[in-house]
């Protein structure tokens, strides 16, 4: 078999304990096994289920029995998946990793291996679909207040033709997600302004949008988006672990469109989100003033977010005091030194303002903020693969002959 | 191959009770990553959740137990030490039990507490044991048991979003108590109205609608005044007075003379403001207070809780979401070292000594195998006539389990006279504190981290503390070095013995009924229980007092209570009112000195003072300077600053080389909790003549302590030329 570049296929694994356990024929869980068992990569990333269902934390594998761990779905996954590389496996300086994410997740990854703060050449990235995440806690409250369910009954959640579904063994319901948005439910805020959906920034994309037919349910949405992910998927289906079809066209198309209604609706969320900001850069910070005021100093967005890795950070040093210690509410220097280091590659992870213990809308201003970058620079973080970084690279106009 | 995993657990620092997950690599911590899925904080930390596990693997982990001789420590075995101890501990509970006293440790788990408390009724045959709430919120204990029934927050945490009103007094929660400031700016998004009353202007009366500055100590007076406003504009709620209160009569005849005027010359806040006040929290449809140790640490403080406990009365605000009367706890389980009995008064669950009932109960619970158990149902020593039993030679031994009264007790003078007194201070500890320094035994122990068991929270949520990586060597858990000094003490080990901290748990249930329906299923999940859980299928909601007190008639009472102030009032020679506080990067000073992080941020101490004050005495910001009381001095580098009252100065109380409680008073004693004024002293602020500095960053480089606890106070002045 020789794969390309944006292959797709239906599949699902012929593994029948996986097949049972992983969502959508557990295709990925497959995928994860074979690589770990071949010896491709010595330790894969996944995301396991913590003290309930609604508590999804990462998970290192590197037995390859254990990798049955991370099949299936947990409900609120709003991992840092990209941190957890970075900051706790050495940026996969010492291992090969295969890593499932999220786009944003991808996104990130990518601008830390452009930083060289992640190693490309050691990572293998299995992006999965992604339509928005929902924080545990709000999501149980209203799943309990709402929905009027028993969050422990629930054994899935899904959006689909704009309402968001709640299935329990007793059947689903289903509300339509712009009201719980508009209320402050529903996906994270980064989430609804999100531009991209389907992973094809990662290696492998994998989701069940566009299955149909008979295999709906059953089978994964496969896109092959590198020419590592090729190779993959090659030896992976040679191998028998993996049953292949092709998509339907009908499929392809219900899949198109699935990404373009949620790729519009983002639009219009992130219309919504820059209104009022209509100047340059110091005129979002200043926009945000009050927000900013609130700061109580507790570095969570800096120790949240993916980008910011130094070792030394420059707002504990010794002196000149920029940022004065002890001082809280933290002056606004301590914003604005953050914007400076990361404003250029913020993916909207939205890691920021999930930690805010004051409710700062910490994501939503870098998004402002790197908005206005893409459209001076047109850079796109988190989707070259090669190019420079706005504020990070020294770009030469020098002509070399 | 690299081993990763998160373990969910409980933050060690204040009441709050936040969930975090700590990042375990090849067996040792090495982070704090977000656990979104807990209830409380939804993720989201203040920098000691973020940087507070900094000091786990430092270097100067205590892990040999130590003894002194001759006024130094030399290592010995843990056989030398536990029997050195169990000997002393055997021959003066001998000759009389009432010579001993422990404090237990409110960092601690529920169950070492538990056994502590256990340790020294069961195995010394004492009442006297106490812990830190007493100089906390000991006030809060005893004057909402009197008013309420119970001692404990009316309300849920999460219920303050649901306010229209917050009535915020004394609590500077955006750095005391952060993650509950979280709830303050959630209610404020929700449409609630905050107000913060506070002699300095708080981080968190920063986040205010409204503000209002006061002298510190004067808030009976305030709320007096309000409870007249509210009176005479007929603003109270009839019905709740006349069917779930008594004493109505005698509190308001007692208010009559609070006229907005006299308030106004006590206080300092204008008449209008008092009336505002009074007027809007009485109008609003919720109204919630919130107070801390503002209201508390006084010699009125219990006067302070019972005059919040009137106001609320008065207008109905209890009993209900979004209302009552909410004071938040210290340290991360303070609240559980009450629960546990590690009160003079008290058994484990509030259950009481004084009862000569209850007492036989244990008496007879307690005993067995062979060992007889014969308590007095007459209450012990409380924390602070301990150590004025032992200044005046009558408590011969002094067991401390993870406390630094040496720092954190009011004047430390007094504190280290009391301690040298003594036959034997025995301290169990992770670092050889500035307590632990004093010290004839340490005892190395485990840590947070380190070990298995619960923490309750300020609102009463007990919660499973999950076990990370092991101590370091040589290190026990608390729990297991008791249970060898009681065997080694004659108490049969089956009295003491237990495979695991779950098991301790299980006589706790049994022995307190406000817990017995707390099984390992329910509580161990990322909501876990509330108390009162009466039975198993309690459903253990937080919101108290709902349709009746927790009194026997089910009554509240109100208290008729007069303005008092502070004992020690400023005066020509020391016109400073002093005030003592914590800081947001700090919690005391054992753990968080030694994250790195967090000591980074605030190296030492400082007195903040108002730029007036400090023009007066030609004083710059930054400048070390000498401040001091009838009791001692200090250098301390200057912060001059407009968020501090003209005559009002301040300091964080965390810094040994510039304690706050080398200055402060320890015989103004509140009769009803035996609270001692931490928040109110004399003294005067100077210049020095020559350029001053002090040592800071003082556990920076992993070893221990330059600066020795017997130096406090002198050594820590280095003149520069």
């Amino acid at each position: 078999m020789s794969t390309k570049i944006n292959d797709m296929y239906y599949a699902y694994s012929a593994i029948e304990d996986i097949r049972k356990k992983g969502e959508y024929g557990g295709v990925v869980t497959t995928i994860m096994k074979y690589l770990l068992e071949e010896g491709i990569v010595d330790g894969i990333v996944g995301v396991s289920e913590g003290q309930d269902i609604y508590d999804a934390v990462p998970i290192l594998v590197t037995d390859p029995a254990d990798v049955i761990k991370t099949a299936g779905s947990i409900h609120c996954g709003t991992l840092n998946i990209a941190k957890f590389v970075s900051k706790y496996l050495n940026g996969a300086r010492d291992m090969k990793l295969a890593v499932a994410c999220k786009p944003c997740d991808a996104m990130t990854i990518r601008e830390l291996m452009k930083k060289g703060n992640i190693i490309e050449d050691n990572v293998v990235m299995i992006g999965v679909n992604c339509g928005g995440t929902m924080s545990p806690v709000q999501t149980i409250n209203m799943i309990r207040d709402v929905y009027e369910l028993d969050p422990k009954d629930v054994i899935k959640e899904e959006i689909s033709k704009g309402k968001l579904i709640i299935e329990t063994v007793d059947g689903e319901k289903a509300l339509k997600i712009d009201d719980l948005e508009e209320n402050g439910m529903g996906r994270r805020e980064n989430c609804r302004r999100c531009n991209l959906k389907i992973p094809m920034n990662a290696d492998l994309g994998f989701g069940n949008w566009g299955v149909i037919g008979e295999l709906a349910g059953k089978a994964t949405f496969v896109e092959v988006f590198s020419d590592k992910g090729a190779e993959i998927w090659d030896k992976v289906v040679e191998s028998g672990l993996i049953e292949v079809t092709d998509p339907k066209e009908k499929g392809i198309e219900i899949r198109t469109n699935i990404n373009n209604f949620m790729l519009g609706q983002s639009f219009a969320k992130k219309e919504s989100d820059y209104a009022g900001t209509t100047g340059d850069i110091i005129d979002v910070f200043y926009h945000y003033r009050d927000e900013f005021s609130k700061c109580m100093k507790c570095y969570g967005c800096r120790e949240a977010c993916p980008l910011c890795f130094c070792d030394d950070c420059c707002l504990e040093t010794e002196g000149p005091d920029w940022v004065p210690g002890g001082y809280t509410p933290a002056a606004p220097f301590f914003h604005l030194t953050r914007l400076v280091h990361m404003a250029d590659s913020c993916t909207n992870c939205g890691q920021c303002s999930e930690v805010c213990p004051c409710e700062i809308p910490v994501a939503k201003v870098w998004s402002t903020v790197n908005n206005k970058i893409r459209e001076i620079y047109g850079y796109f973080p988190g989707m070259a693969t090669t190019g420079p970084i706005p504020f990070t690279d020294h770009v030469s106009k020098v002509k070399r002959l | 191959m690299v081993e990763i995993k998160y373990v969910p657990t409980i933050c060690p620092y204040c009441g709050t009770g936040c969930g975090l997950n700590l990042v375990v690599k090849d067996g040792k911590i090495v982070g704090v990553e977000p656990f979104k899925r807990h209830p409380v904080n939804e993720g989201k930390l203040c920098p000691k959740g973020n940087f507070g596990y900094q000091f786990v693997n430092r270097e100067d982990r205590l892990t040999v137990p130590l003894i002194k001789e001759n006024g130094e420590f030399r290592e010995a075995s843990w056989d030398e030490a536990l029997n050195l101890v169990a000997r002393k501990l055997k021959e003066v509970s001998d000759e009389d039990p009432n010579k001993i006293g422990f404090y237990a440790c409110a960092r601690s788990p529920n169950e070492n507490i538990y056994i502590t408390q256990k340790l020294a009724r069961v195995a010394c045959g004492t009442q006297n044991v106490d812990h830190c709430a007493r100089i906390c919120h000991g006030p809060t204990v005893a004057g909402l048991a009197t008013t309420f029934g119970s001692g404990a927050m009316t309300n849920g945490f999460d219920s303050i979003k649901e306010a229209d009103y917050i009535f915020c007094i004394g609590s500077n929660c955006m750095e005391a108590h952060p993650l509950f400031g979280r709830k303050l700016i959630q209610a404020k998004q929700n449409g609630a109205k905050l107000v913060v009353l506070d002699p300095r202007f708080t981080p968190t009366a920063k986040i205010a609608d409204e503000y209002v500055q006061f002298k510190t100590g004067t808030d009976v007076a305030l709320m007096n005044a309000m409870i007249k406003v509210i009176i005479d504009k007929d603003l109270q709620d009839d019905d709740f007075i006349a069917e779930r209160t008594k004493g109505f009569e005698d509190m308001k005849e007692a208010v009559q003379k609070y006229t907005l005027d006299v308030s106004s010359e006590i206080t300092g806040i204008k008449p209008e403001v008092i009336e505002h006040l009074a007027t809007e929290y009485a109008s609003a449809g919720k109204a919630a207070i919130v107070y801390s140790l503002g209201i508390t640490e006084h010699s009125h403080g219990a006067d302070n809780v019972m005059s919040t406990a009137n106001l609320a009365m008065l207008t109905g605000n209890i009993g209900k979401e979004g209302t009552g009367v909410n004071p938040l706890r210290g340290q991360n389980n303070v609240q559980g070292a009450c629960d546990m009995g590690a009160l003079p008064s008290d058994y484990v669950g509030y259950r009481k000594v004084a009862d000569p009932e209850t007492t036989a109960w244990f008496n007879d619970y307690y005993s067995g195998e062979g060992w007889e158990v014969n308590l007095p149902a007459k209450p012990g020593l409380t924390l602070v006539e301990m150590m004025n039993a032992a200044h005046s030679g009558d408590l011969k031994v002094l067991y401390i389990h993870g406390e630094d009264p040496v720092l954190s007790d009011a004047d430390v003078a007094h504190t280290k006279e009391a301690i040298s007194n003594l036959d034997m201070l025995i301290v169990q500890e992770c670092f050889l504190t500035d307590t632990a320094q004093c010290a004839d035994v340490v005892l190395p122990a485990a840590g947070w981290g380190e070990q298995e068991g619960t923490f309750t929270s300020g609102e009463r949520r007990v919660q499973c503390l999950h076990k990370a990586q092991e101590p370091p060597e040589g290190a026990w858990v608390d729990w297991k070095i008791m249970e060898e000094i009681a065997v080694r003490m004659g108490v049969p080990r089956a009295l003491f013995h237990y495979e695991s901290a779950e098991e301790i748990f299980e006589e706790i249930r049994e022995c307190a009924p406000i817990m017995a329906g707390m099984n390992r299923e329910r509580l161990d999940t990322p909501e876990a229980l509330h108390w009162p859980c009466l039975s198993e299928d309690d459903p253990c909601q937080p919101l108290m007092h709902k349709d009746k007190f927790a009194h026997p008639d089910g009554l509240g009472v109100f208290q008729a209570i007069e303005h008092k102030g502070p004992v020690e009032v400023v005066d020509e020679e020391y016109p400073l009112l002093l005030t003592t506080t914590r800081v947001l990067f700090h919690y005391h000073a054992a753990m968080t000195r030694r994250c790195e992080t967090l000591s980074n941020e605030v190296k030492t101490g400082f007195i903040e003072i108002n730029t007036k004050d400090a023009e007066a005495r030609g004083i710059l910001n930054d400048e070390v300077v000498r401040a001091f009381s009838r009791r001692g001095e200090i250098a301390i580098p200057a912060r001059v600053t407009e968020d501090i009252r003209p005559g009002i100065v301040n300091i964080p109380m965390h810094f040994v080389e510039c304690a706050a409680n080398v200055l402060t008073n320890s015989d103004s004693f509140d009769p009803k909790s035996k609270m001692v004024e931490l928040k109110a002293c004399a003294i005067q602020v100077e210049k020095f003549d020559e350029k001053v500095e002090i040592k800071k960053e003082l556990y920076k480089d992993g070893t221990d302590t330059e600066v020795k606890a017997e130096d406090i106070s002198t050594t820590t002045v280095q003149v520069d030329r």
